[in-house]
């Protein structure tokens, strides 16, 4: 159960597509800046909240899983004595 | 032509399929002519259309008179249908090609006679069918996991039959009328029967049958699986109970919990599993709501589910079916062999995460957007976190796992011809409808007064979007993501599969020893008075001895003097 595999060699375009990744979330969170949208929650009134609710959700949920996996991760096999 | 139940054209029709089996063109044509026929039949059904009966005193009603919730799920149950035999068309001996395609166009067909039943009893027939004709999807693998997990599946839709129909015996008990329609949730009838439509809707809790059987189905008979049960049930909830506020929370819960474990479970089409259960989440929280927005919203969301998840299914199950693995943990790097499968893939995962000109952004924000006019602010930022999860598991994880991240060294064919048609299909439907959204809304319940595409809208989920996948990114470059690790996540399932076991072991434990003093007790006591007796009746015992004649004279005559001497006292 080793944490990571060692034949990871990612695709050589890969780069580039995180580049354009990180290309566009700087773009539409300045753009965030220079528009007025049109609002129906307390929360969408601050600015980036999208970007901000996006990032950190998704860094919480990754680590609360990591938590989760301590908790309820077994061998494969666990079931199969049923 | 005259036209018959909806339900009809799908079962006869399976009677046919097993007489087709030494000619499998004619088997592949009859087939496909199932659902298009199906289709035609409900499309030439005459306005007011309604089957109904008298049975012992009751009205029975095994077809509703049609209305636009039933028709846009009977069209799509046929679109469905016929995506899934098109998948599916490939099977071949090992197969048992007529067991999975009988049992697949039955399952279509009490699919159907559920959501046109009119009354609790035709319900209840579609709804047993519904699990007792899809287990074969999942036996016909033919793994000692897949005929276990058919098993637990079997006994937990039989029990959601059971507890359907003691509600509905309640229920016409109380009101003289066994017809299906709105319910108020008050009395011990509203729960048995919202309780019944729960466990197949997978509410929290009660959810474990769907992650434990749908990954143990053979690649195509998971393809129908994730079409027809949970969609009845959420079809059932829609008709029965909208605007029940408990909905709200439950799909709330729903659409939040699934997330978490979907991140860690190496299985991909578990972790898809998982996924549908976030997906109803947000169906069930939109009927909760009630509104006409949120029902619109709630149908188009089903709708384009069904298509986007059956795509990522077929597309787990095309890699499943050419290299006999689901792992994430042994699959990566496949995109150079499989590229039209990686495409259609991708087209799924795009839909699923709600990205623009996909179907899933022209649906899920009717919900997101009727939660706020029903004013659940709090509920709102649960389902935008569990949107943005749809992002890192569906979106992300589903596409990345299989098909790039590590070279598993893998390299085979593109998936069949018929597989292909099949996902691209599914593609051409989910790009279709994201296009040109007025496509569904113009066959929604209620007319729909709501435009998907404005600049807010559009703006906002490309931030989120963006950020969450940005995430997923940096988690990955700083090697914090959870690796795929070859592994079993418990859930509520280790209650009945491991706790229960253990509980009886324990019980059974405890009653030995409890039983063990008793009988050391018992057979004590029983013991010492066997030597009591034994004592004094054995053969030495004084009662058993032999007196002689004088003793007994004796022992008279010193009785007599006794009394003769308490006389003068």
């Amino acid at each position: 159960m080793s944490e990571q595999r060692p034949n990871s060699v990612p695709p050589p375009w890969a780069g580039r597509i995180l580049a354009g990744l990180f290309a566009l979330c700087a773009i539409v969170l300045v753009w965030d800046f220079f528009v007025d949208r049109k609002v129906h929650h307390p929360f969408e009134e601050w600015p980036v909240m999208y970007p901000l609710f996006g990032f950190a959700g998704i860094s919480l949920l990754i680590l609360a899983a990591k938590g989760l996996r301590r908790l309820v991760m077994r061998r494969e096999d666990y079931y199969d004595d049923e | 032509m005259s036209s018959v139940p909806p339900f009809l054209i799908f079962l006869a029709g399976a009677l046919v399929v097993p007489l087709l089996r030494r000619v499998p063109m004619v088997r592949a044509a009859w087939l496909l002519l199932i659902p298009v026929a199906g289709a035609l039949n409900l499309w030439g059904l005459p306005e007011g259309y309604q089957l109904q009966y008298e049975f012992l005193g009751y009205t029975l009603t095994p077809v509703r008179t049609v209305d636009r919730l039933s028709l846009l799920f009977g069209y799509l149950f046929h679109l469905a249908a016929f995506i899934g035999i098109v998948y599916s068309l490939h099977l071949g001996k090992g197969d048992r090609p007529s067991v999975q395609y009988a049992s697949a166009v039955v399952y279509a067909g009490s699919g159907l006679g559920a959501v046109f039943a009119g009354d609790f009893i035709t319900l209840f027939v579609f709804w047993e069918l519904l699990g007792v004709s899809s287990v074969f999807l999942i036996w016909a693998r033919r793994t000692p996991r897949a005929i276990a997990a058919g098993m637990r599946y079997l006994i937990v839709h039989v029990g959601s039959g059971v507890v359907l129909l003691a509600g509905a015996m309640v229920h016409a008990h109380g009101t003289g009328s066994l017809d299906f329609g709105q319910m108020e949730l008050r009395g011990l009838a509203a729960w048995l029967v919202f309780l019944a439509f729960g466990v197949k809707a997978a509410f929290p809790l009660l959810h474990t049958w769907l992650v434990d059987a749908y990954p143990e189905g053979t690649p195509t008979g998971t393809v129908f699986l994730s079409t027809f049960t949970t969609k009845t049930a959420v079809y059932a909830l829609a008709r029965g109970f909208p605007g029940e506020e408990y909905l709200i929370y439950i799909g709330a819960a729903m659409a939040c919990f699934p997330i978490f474990y979907a991140v860690i479970e190496n299985d991909l089409r578990r972790t898809l599993s998982y996924s549908m259960i976030n997906q109803i989440g947000f169906m069930v929280c939109g009927i909760g709501v009630g509104s006409t927005l949120a029902i619109n919203g709630v149908v188009a969301q089903v709708f384009n589910h069904v298509i986007f998840k059956q795509l990522l299914f077929m597309s787990m199950g095309a890699v499943m079916f050419v290299t006999g693995k689901t792992r994430a943990s042994d699959l990566g790097g496949l995109w150079r062999s499989m590229p039209w499968t990686t495409a259609f893939c991708i087209v799924g995962a795009a839909s699923i995460s709600a990205v623009p000109l996909f179907n899933g952004f022209v649906s899920k924000s009717m919900i997101m957007s009727s939660l706020l006019e029903g004013h659940h602010y709090w509920v709102w930022p649960f389902m935008l976190l569990a949107s943005a999860g749809v992002v890192e598991h569906a979106g992300i994880k589903i596409p990345y796992f299989a098909f790039f991240a590590h070279d598993s060294g893998i390299r085979t064919r593109e998936a069949p011809l018929n597989m292909l048609l099949a996902m691209g299909i599914g593609a051409a439907v989910c790009l279709g409808i994201g296009i040109w959204p007025d496509l569904l809304y113009g066959l929604l319940p209620y007319p729909v007064d709501y435009e998907p595409y404005t600049y807010t809208h559009v703006l906002t989920q490309i931030q989120l979007l963006c950020f969450a996948i940005g995430a997923v990114a940096a988690f990955h470059l700083w090697k914090l993501y959870p690796a795929e690790i070859p592994s079993v996540n418990l859930d509520v399932d280790w209650v009945y599969r491991r706790g229960a076991a253990r509980v009886t072991r324990w019980t059974g434990s405890v009653v030995a020893a409890v039983d063990g003093v008793f009988r050391e007790r018992v057979l004590d006591t029983v013991d010492r008075t066997l030597r009591g007796a034994f004592r004094t009746h054995g053969p030495r015992g004084i009662l058993a001895r032999t007196w002689p004649a004088g003793s007994m004279v004796l022992w008279v005559s010193i009785l007599l003097a006794a009394f003769l001497f308490l006389q003068f006292l």
